[in-house]
């Protein structure tokens, strides 16, 4: 009874929403002049804020590229890490711009682009604490930033190993300063976030110990599954970032010196 | 515009785990209103007491509960005593923030209780024999608790709903943490929160028609 009043609801909703119109998202998105894209701003060197406030970072970049592409203006809505798909879905953002690990599970809810970014993750640990390798994690203290690949990873293993603690925290700063205070042991983070947190001294007496050992953290730009007009015009433009090595520029810009991370796959189509 | 298929199946095969989640919210919130209670009717007391050290002890404690948000009180219990090199699980933060918080409003709500109790009352009983604290003990404190009986199953609620507050300092096995985990998995947002707050409701209504039947049962005139 209680499903069907809900189903009736729905089909109401979806019923007045529709416009007789057929125009999809990319058609929508052009019409409007704007491209909102959810950027997590509390991800350095991905999203961040400069001091005057503004959004800066690769993905704010990367929302900026994709949007002149367009011919269109970018409007970045900072969403953080747990709001991604509440933006899209109430359609306050048309696309995600938010370092989104391609995960399968994902995939069932949201329409993911190829990877346009791919993370390699590291192991930070309080100064105070032997470690020598990642594996030394057995047993102690360990957290990340909830809802992130590297979180979902840690946890799977402390599961695995059936010993020590997981605790996720809300941001990456929580994570960083817990680390700092010895509340945590270590933590997984990307490379670049390790380094860029050690280099700041925000955060003092911690320490990178060594790689964490998992499949690189392939990020995708992602909206709504059906709109595959969008998904093909993404898919295009991560190629062609790449392609003109606009990609490289950004990687240099944001993260460093050296060769941005592969972001095909040898033996496998997609 | 909203545009969203929702598979409730999928949120439905995760309510074990939530349910899980929901012990352990009761759990946090039972314990921090017992300990609660208990510090209110001791900060109560200093109140009382007439001494000014005690008395102050009691009015910053209700100051700082009442006037600053819960959340503080949470984050402060975690990352503010960190600080200080002591290191409190996010179980042990969640509980010591929701007691103080739970602690603060309770002795407020006391203090309205005592102020409908004539003071007579407590004369009366001291011309009968009773010391001062027996006088307390025996006939101002029943009738307390059972003026400030319904205020404090809203502090009941209100710290089953304050548990949520837990995944700041990296709380995950609450109902609240559960879900926010799950959701990182699955990106089912909104069953998995619709789910979440279906089983918030139920507790909280349960909590407070359970407290309204006992109430009518043992407060009758």
């Amino acid at each position: 009874m209680k499903q069907t009043t809900l189903g009736l609801g729905l089909l109401a909703a979806t019923a007045a929403m529709a416009a007789p119109s057929y125009a999809d998202k990319l058609d929508d998105i052009i019409a409007s002049g704007t491209l909102r894209c959810a950027v997590v701003l509390d991800f350095p060197p991905m999203g961040m804020r400069d001091d005057s406030n503004n959004p800066i970072g690769f993905d704010v970049d990367y929302c900026n590229d994709l949007a002149a592409a367009l011919g269109v203006t970018a409007e970045i809505v900072e969403t953080p890490f747990p709001e991604r798909i509440p933006a899209l879905m109430s359609g306050r953002v048309d696309v995600g711009v938010a370092s989104t690990s391609d995960t399968l599970e994902r995939a069932k809810t949201v329409g993911m682009s190829i990877p346009y970014y791919a993370f390699e993750n590291a192991v930070v640990a309080n100064e105070g604490v032997e470690m020598a390798t990642w594996e030394d994690m057995k047993g102690k203290t360990v957290g990340a930033t909830a809802g992130t690949y590297e979180a979902i990873w840690l946890e799977k293993q402390i599961t695995e190993w059936g010993e020590g603690t997981f605790r996720p925290y809300q941001t990456q700063a929580d994570v960083f300063l817990a680390l700092s205070q010895g509340q945590l042991d270590a933590t997984v983070s990307t490379v670049e976030v390790a380094n860029a947190n050690v280099a700041s001294g925000n955060f003092p007496g911690i320490k990178i110990v060594d790689k964490a050992p998992m499949v690189p953290d392939y990020v995708s730009l992602f909206t709504l599954r059906e709109e595959y007009g969008l998904i093909n015009y993404l898919n295009l433009f991560v190629n062609q970032q790449v392609r003109t090595g606009r990609y490289a520029e950004l990687y240099e810009k944001w993260i460093g010196e050296g060769e941005p991370a592969d972001l095909t796959i040898p033996g496998v189509y997609r | 515009m909203f545009n969203y298929t929702f598979q409730w199946k999928q949120a439905l095969a995760r309510l074990p785990q939530m349910l899980d989640g929901a012990l352990v919210t009761m759990q946090i919130a039972v314990l921090s209103m017992v300990i609660g209670i208990l510090l209110a009717i001791l900060l109560t007391m200093f109140r009382l007491s007439g001494i000014r050290v005690l008395s102050a002890v009691s009015k910053t404690w209700v100051e700082i509960a009442r006037n600053t948000p819960a959340l503080f009180q949470i984050y402060m219990a975690h990352f503010g005593l960190g600080s200080f090199g002591i290191h409190l699980s996010p179980f042990a933060s969640i509980l010591l923030g929701i007691t103080f918080n739970n602690a603060g409003y309770l002795t407020e709500n006391f203090r309205g209780a005592l102020k409908a109790i004539p003071d007579t009352q407590a004369r009366a009983a001291r011309s009968l024999g009773f010391g001062q604290g027996g006088a307390f003990r025996y006939v101002v404190l029943p009738q307390m608790l059972r003026i400030a009986f319904l205020p404090m199953t809203n502090q009941m609620v209100w710290a089953i709903l304050m548990t949520s507050l837990g995944v700041t300092v990296g709380m995950n096995t609450d109902l609240y943490g559960v879900t926010q985990g799950l959701n990182a998995l699955t990106f089912r947002t909104f069953e998995l929160f619709a789910l979440a707050a279906v089983i918030f409701y139920l507790i909280t209504k349960t909590i407070t028609l359970g407290a309204r039947l006992i109430a009518t049962r043992l407060f009758r005139y």
